[in-house]
């Protein structure tokens, strides 16, 4: 993983520039400004934007603040998936910044996940590493981790602590030395134009004949409308497009 | 090392199928369905009344779907009052026996989390999956050794039901040992 010490930087550190602007009918005592803020692609809304909540409480009455959420062009953005993921689906191809309008009512019970406070942010998160762990390592790697290693873990992603969050993310991205990677490769793929929110299944790193499966003999199987390139864009990761083979953490 | 009771997909659809028939002939609601874009994840649905104590009619919506991530079958249930309101994960936890309670808080994986789900894309209530295996494999492993043919989805059913509300009929029972 040395080599890709870059890499995993650069995915790190990425940023979105992005404007919250408070909804019009929401209720104030005076005019609200808009709130910029450079968003970490790896993290979640609901994690990030105390400083969006407080700037535009303070114009408003305590009744009529309810539970925060937040929309793109009418659409209300799941604050469980990723920034990165939740820009490159809805707004890649939009001019910068990224308009986020900013809604304290009326929260659409439907589409989206309830955020009651940071703890569950962590408990998605968590379930995703867990998820993940399963696919990779049977879970051996997760379970055997203390609670204080998960701890740090979700820590490190929370204070945005680059090297704190790869001391113990490299033993989940480890795989024995006589293996050629990992179980299955733990990836889903995200597609506005499809009902479902994703596809996820099974997919080995490893072909039966030894050779290393890359990106697009993954996209070829379990997606291959992604690789038509006459109606569909480039497959991107993390803002990228994606031109050789890649894991998702 | 003991191998885990793991099991794939097809099994899944087989048990799955054979669960079906048995709540067709006893007219008890469950449906078959496969999502159009891939056969990945079928899903079976039950809608069910329920009164609360406070005399407020309760409509409970159960999904069962497969895991391939645990290879696992996982409940994904919902409710909302007739009105259409849904029930948050408080009114939920609520309707939890105490029983189950104590269980349910040992572990912030083992617990009740409301979660989107993989093919509507809309929120449930999910019963983590992660200790399915630990807890099925002494369930079949008990039935071989008496020689007894068991549903997988049956008896899975039949242990995590009871705690979000979903009680089966004890007919199941009887179906299972006949089919095979």
């Amino acid at each position: 993983m040395t080599d890709d010490k870059d890499v995993l930087r650069d995915v790190w550190f990425g940023r979105i520039p992005t404007c919250f602007t408070l909804y019009q009918d929401e209720i104030t005592e005076r005019e609200a400004e808009p709130y910029y803020l450079l968003l970490p692609r790896v993290s979640y809304l609901t994690l990030v934007t105390d400083k969006v909540k407080k700037h535009f409480q303070k114009v408003m009455r305590q009744e009529d603040i309810s539970e925060i959420w937040f929309e793109y062009e009418g659409t209300p953005l799941k604050w469980h998936y990723p920034i990165g993921l939740l820009f490159d689906l809805l707004a890649s191809s939009s001019a910068l910044p990224w308009n986020i309008t900013v809604h304290f009512k009326s929260f659409p019970e439907k589409d989206l996940l309830h955020c009651p406070s940071k703890d569950a942010v962590e408990a998605h998160f968590m379930s995703c590493v867990k998820e993940a762990d399963a696919l990779k390592h049977k879970s051996q790697v997760i379970n055997e981790m203390q609670k204080k290693d998960h701890k740090q873990l979700w820590m490190g992603l929370q204070n945005d602590r680059f090297d704190q969050f790869w001391a113990i993310n490299r033993k989940l991205m480890e795989y024995p030395a006589e293996e050629n990677g990992f179980r299955y490769i733990p990836f889903r793929i995200y597609q506005t134009t499809t009902e479902r929110p994703f596809i996820q299944k099974l997919f080995r790193p490893v072909a039966a004949d030894g050779q290393l499966h890359t990106l697009g003999d993954l996209l070829r199987e379990v997606c291959p409308s992604a690789l038509a390139p006459e109606d569909n864009p480039t497959p991107k990761r993390q803002g990228l497009d994606v031109q050789a083979c890649a894991q998702k953490v | 090392m003991e191998e885990n009771e793991f099991f794939g997909e097809k099994t899944f659809q087989r048990y799955c199928a054979e669960f079906i028939k048995h709540s067709q002939q006893i007219g008890d609601g469950w449906e078959w369905r496969t999502s159009k874009e891939a056969l990945e994840l079928p899903l079976d649905d039950f809608e069910v009344t329920e009164s609360t104590a406070t005399n407020e009619v309760i409509k409970y919506e159960y999904h069962v779907l497969y895991s391939c991530s645990y290879q696992v079958p996982v409940l994904y249930f919902r409710a909302s009052f007739l009105d259409g309101r849904p029930l948050a994960l408080k009114d939920i936890w609520e309707g939890v026996h105490e029983c189950y309670k104590t269980r349910l808080l040992q572990g912030p994986w083992d617990t009740i989390s409301q979660q989107e789900h993989p093919i509507l894309g809309q929120p449930f209530f999910v019963l983590h999956p992660c200790k399915t295996n630990e807890f099925m494999t002494p369930v079949l492993k008990n039935s071989r050794k008496i020689n007894r043919n068991v549903n997988y989805i049956t008896s899975w059913l039949s242990l995590v039901g009871p705690v979000v509300g979903l009680h089966l009929p004890l007919s199941y029972a009887g179906a299972a040992s006949q089919d095979e």
